[in-house]
């Protein structure tokens, strides 16, 4: 789990070219978008990028956009847990 | 014809009348009634002089007037009508004393002629330009057309309702005189005392006027200078305690000029530090009829690209292939020459700064310089006289060539040859009467240094140009030298526009010249007479201009930007930044990566300072974020962010767009934090620290970390690349020396320039207090 938390906070900082930030600094269960407390503040052109590099790092796509798929983005934890349930290997 | 010896007889017989009223009663025994025909002859005279006067004016052949001057048309019949009522006067006058053979009524003439001219003066007054300033403008035809025509103006309207309140009196006490009764004393005072009265009056006047042109600039336009429009000793510019007269200026420019002309080239391109050197170039260049290329930038690629076949470059300082001014001026007689040339066919080239974009070449006709420089002189010139010009800019840009060499000539004031550097230095002038024109990167340093204020024995006059002076800091450098620094408006393309003085708000005069309109995408558009093209200029300022012509500047059009489809304005989000009063100064830019994002580079400010101390930089970077998150989507919220000590510019000062985006897209790393950078064409200049945490110092002498000479080197490498677009790889390693360490967490300087031609990127580095640590060349990969 820890494994894949941390691939994944690299992933994000890697795909979305994120300054100043270390995994260390992404809190699991925080969320990445909008404020909230130690939110990312990512934002919605960000989560088309993180989108595509999910794909592309775990194999794990999103193909339909709805309620549902944001509350995979909801966190690190959220992703995880979506890409462990759905990931093809 | 005719009507000029009328005049002169009325004239004469006028100024006559008392002498011959009082000869023909004592000394030849006239009668009263034979002596009234006189003053009934006169205003027969009169009635003619003026029949003729407007049969004249009514003819079309201009409304000239007895007393010379041209008039308007009111003005004319208004003149008219009082002659007319004179003349009803001296009739009734003259038939009274001839009925009753009476002396009273004679003696009123000198009465009638006394408020004849008050009524004159007085019209002269009311329907403008009064009669004393017509005098004026009949004596020097110059000026009704000098920038100092309002001073000289009001001067003069004075003088005119002086000479009303003259009238008045000597009206009073003729009246008085015809009534004592005794014929002695009435041509005693009005055939002699009232005359000496007059030439008193004319005497004093004249004293207050050469003491009132002492108090006035002595203006030439730089174009119709002669050799002898100055005294040869007055001095034109100085360095400490040796000064360059007007005598040597005048044969060092014809030296110069003797050598050009001795030469094919005929632009030449100029580059003087030394503003005296650059003035005698530039006007050796302008009498010799040699275009002039004015360039502030003298980096080799430069001056390569810009130095087509055929053109010379004059210079002061060593440069391969360049004529050296010091060695023309100490190797050519002077032959003394010396001409005024045609302002409109001296051509020369300016070179932008570049603050939106690439420098770019704009060519000027002199005209252009002069007809600001009349304007600069009506506005400000008043405030000038007696003063010295110091300068803290460069006068290779246009501001600096106005302010700091052209308007001393053009005003005979003494110029410093050397620029004022460092804000410290300002502190030696307070025993002078100074003009300072200076810029907005100068005075944000003295406000930043100066602990207290500086005792100026003459309250010193600023100007700054080149960008906006902030509010803040134009108070505080108000408080340090007692002025409010007068901000002016313009650009290389547009010369001046507008001026201002923030105590007075953020509303911008425009110069009288200038014609202010809304042009393309909402941008200000300036008509004057010192722009060429009929259509004007448009600026990329956004604009709002109110009735009378005054306006606020909105920030630049380029200001407002699309980030991912969502439009933003830069200067909306610095405001926002700074609204935190963390923030001293702040630059959002625009970044295109692999999305569209802005990019905040911020100077905080002592509280921003001791806030942040020691926290890491997400947390800041977090800190701005919420605060923007208030206002702002987070799609344009800055991405990226920078805290240096000063926003990167050129050496001149300016702020750039470029020059931070540049510095962007090098990413953030923890091996290297930038402070300061200074960016020119060519040359680089960074102050650095590379942290003690950064992966440089592993497994390098573990327990004396010190910056490896690889990592120097590769660090040049990474910054020439990034911010001097050179080829990133690193062909060789030459003469390079490593004399002191490079320690982590110590502030140090990097300095660098590169050569496009031989490929080559020359480097040092050095510590806080200026000692050389390394040095080198790096040879670059051949870009493929």
């Amino acid at each position: 789990m820890s494994d894949l938390n941390q691939k994944i906070k690299e992933v994000i900082i890697k795909a979305l070219e994120l300054e100043d930030i270390t995994p260390a600094d992404i809190v699991d269960n925080a969320p990445l978008f909008g404020e909230g407390e130690n939110s990312l503040g990512l934002d919605s052109i960000d989560a088309l990028e993180l989108g595509i590099a999910i794909k592309e790092n775990f194999g794990v796509s999103f193909s339909v956009v709805n309620e549902e798929t944001k509350k995979h983005f909801a966190s690190v934890n959220a992703l995880a847990a979506y890409i462990s349930a759905n990931s093809p290997s | 014809m005719k009507s000029v010896a009328g005049k002169v007889i009325f004239a004469a017989l006028s100024v006559l009348y008392p002498a011959l009223v009082f000869c023909g009663l004592v000394f030849w025994d006239i009668s009263p009634r034979r002596l009234s025909l006189l003053l009934i002859g006169l205003a027969f005279v009169l009635f003619f002089n003026t029949t003729q006067g407007r049969r004249n004016a009514a003819g079309g052949a201009g409304t000239v007037q007895g007393n010379g001057a041209a008039t308007a048309g009111g003005e004319g019949a208004a003149n008219s009508l009082k002659d007319y009522a004179l003349v009803v006067l001296m009739l009734a006058c003259g038939g009274v004393s001839f009925f009753a053979d009476s002396l009273l009524f004679l003696e009123f003439y000198p009465v009638l002629v006394s408020l004849s001219l008050l009524a004159f003066f007085g019209i002269s007054l009311w329907k403008k330009p009064s009669f004393a300033f017509r005098m004026a403008c009949l004596g020097d035809r110059r000026v009704a057309t000098s920038p100092e025509r309002a001073f000289v103006e009001r001067y003069c309207d004075r003088v005119t309702l002086a000479w009303c309140g003259f009238f008045v009196f000597n009206a009073t006490v003729a009246t008085f005189t015809v009534f004592v009764g005794d014929s002695r004393i009435w041509s005693l005072y009005n055939g002699l005392i009232s005359y000496i009265l007059i030439g008193l009056f004319f005497a004093i006047e004249w004293t207050i006027r050469k003491m009132m042109q002492k108090k006035m600039h002595s203006y030439i336009p730089v174009c119709a200078l002669e050799r002898d429009s100055r005294p040869s000793d007055m001095v034109v510019c100085f360095d400490g305690d040796s000064v360059r007269t007007w005598a040597d200026f005048t044969d060092d420019v014809s030296k110069v000029r003797r050598y050009l002309e001795a030469r094919e080239n005929t632009p030449w391109i100029i580059h003087c530090e030394d503003s005296y050197y650059f003035m005698v170039g530039l006007l050796a260049m302008l009498q010799g009829g040699r275009k002039a290329l004015v360039t502030a930038n003298r980096q080799e690629a430069f001056i390569k690209e810009i130095q087509k076949p055929g053109y010379g470059f004059l210079t002061d300082e060593p440069f391969a292939g360049a004529t050296l001014i010091q060695d023309v001026l100490k190797d050519t007689e002077s032959d003394g020459r010396w001409n005024t040339f045609d302002k409109n066919s001296a051509a020369m080239v300016m070179y932008t700064s570049g603050t939106t974009g690439e420098p770019k070449m704009v060519p000027k006709m002199f005209c252009q310089f002069e007809n600001e420089l009349f304007e600069l002189v009506k506005v400000f010139g008043d405030g000038w006289v007696n003063r010295k010009v110091y300068s803290t800019v460069n006068h290779h840009h246009i501001y600096g060539l106005l302010f700091t060499v052209l308007l001393p000539t053009a005003t005979g004031l003494p110029y410093r040859r050397h620029r004022i550097d460092y804000p410290s230095e300002l502190v030696s002038l307070s025993g002078e009467a100074a003009v300072i024109a200076s810029s907005p990167a100068y005075l944000k340093r003295l406000a930043a240094d100066a602990e207290q204020p500086i005792p100026f024995k003459t309250t010193p006059i600023i100007y700054s140009s080149g960008g906006p002076l902030p509010e803040e800091v134009a108070r505080k450098c108000e408080g340090i030298t007692g002025y409010w620094t007068t901000e002016i408006y313009g650009s290389t393309e547009t010369g001046g526009i507008a001026y201002r003085q923030s105590k007075n708000g953020p509303i911008w005069k425009p110069f009288e010249v200038c014609k202010m309109s809304i042009g393309e995408n909402d941008c200000l558009n300036v008509k004057s007479s010192y722009i060429l093209e009929p259509e004007g200029f448009t600026t990329g300022d956004l604009v709002e201009i109110y009735d009378d012509g005054r306006f606020l500047l909105k920030g630049r059009a380029d200001s407002i930007v699309k980030i991912e489809e969502k439009r933003i304005s830069l200067p909306e989000v610095e405001a926002r930044l700074k609204q935190t009063g963390l923030v001293q100064d702040v630059r959002v830019v625009p970044m295109v990566g692999k999305r569209q994002y802005l990019a905040a580079a911020i100077v905080l400010n002592a509280e921003g300072r001791d806030k942040f101390k020691d926290q890491p930089k997400l947390e800041i970077n977090n800190f701005f974020k919420a605060h923007l998150a208030q206002y702002l989507e987070n799609t344009v919220t800055p991405k990226k962010w920078r805290y240096m000590e000063e926003l990167p510019q050129d050496t001149q000062g300016k702020i750039k767009m470029r020059d931070i985006q540049a510095m962007f897209n090098l990413p953030e790393s923890k091996n290297f934090k930038i402070l300061k950078m200074h960016r020119e064409p060519g040359a680089l200049s960074l102050k650095l620290v590379f942290p003690a945490d950064s992966d440089f110092y592993d497994g390098h002498f573990p327990a004396f970390k010190l910056l490896p000479a690889i990592a120097q080197v590769d660090m040049v490498a990474v910054f020439a690349h990034a911010l001097l677009e050179t080829p990133r790889a690193v062909q060789k390693i030459q003469r390079t020396k490593f004399s002191y360490p490079v320690l982590p967490d110590a502030v140090t300087n990097l300095e660098m320039t590169y050569k496009a031609e031989s490929n080559k990127v020359l480097f040092t580095y050095t510590n806080e207090a200026g000692r050389m640590l390394s040095t080198g060349t790096l040879l670059m990969q051949a870009a493929t």
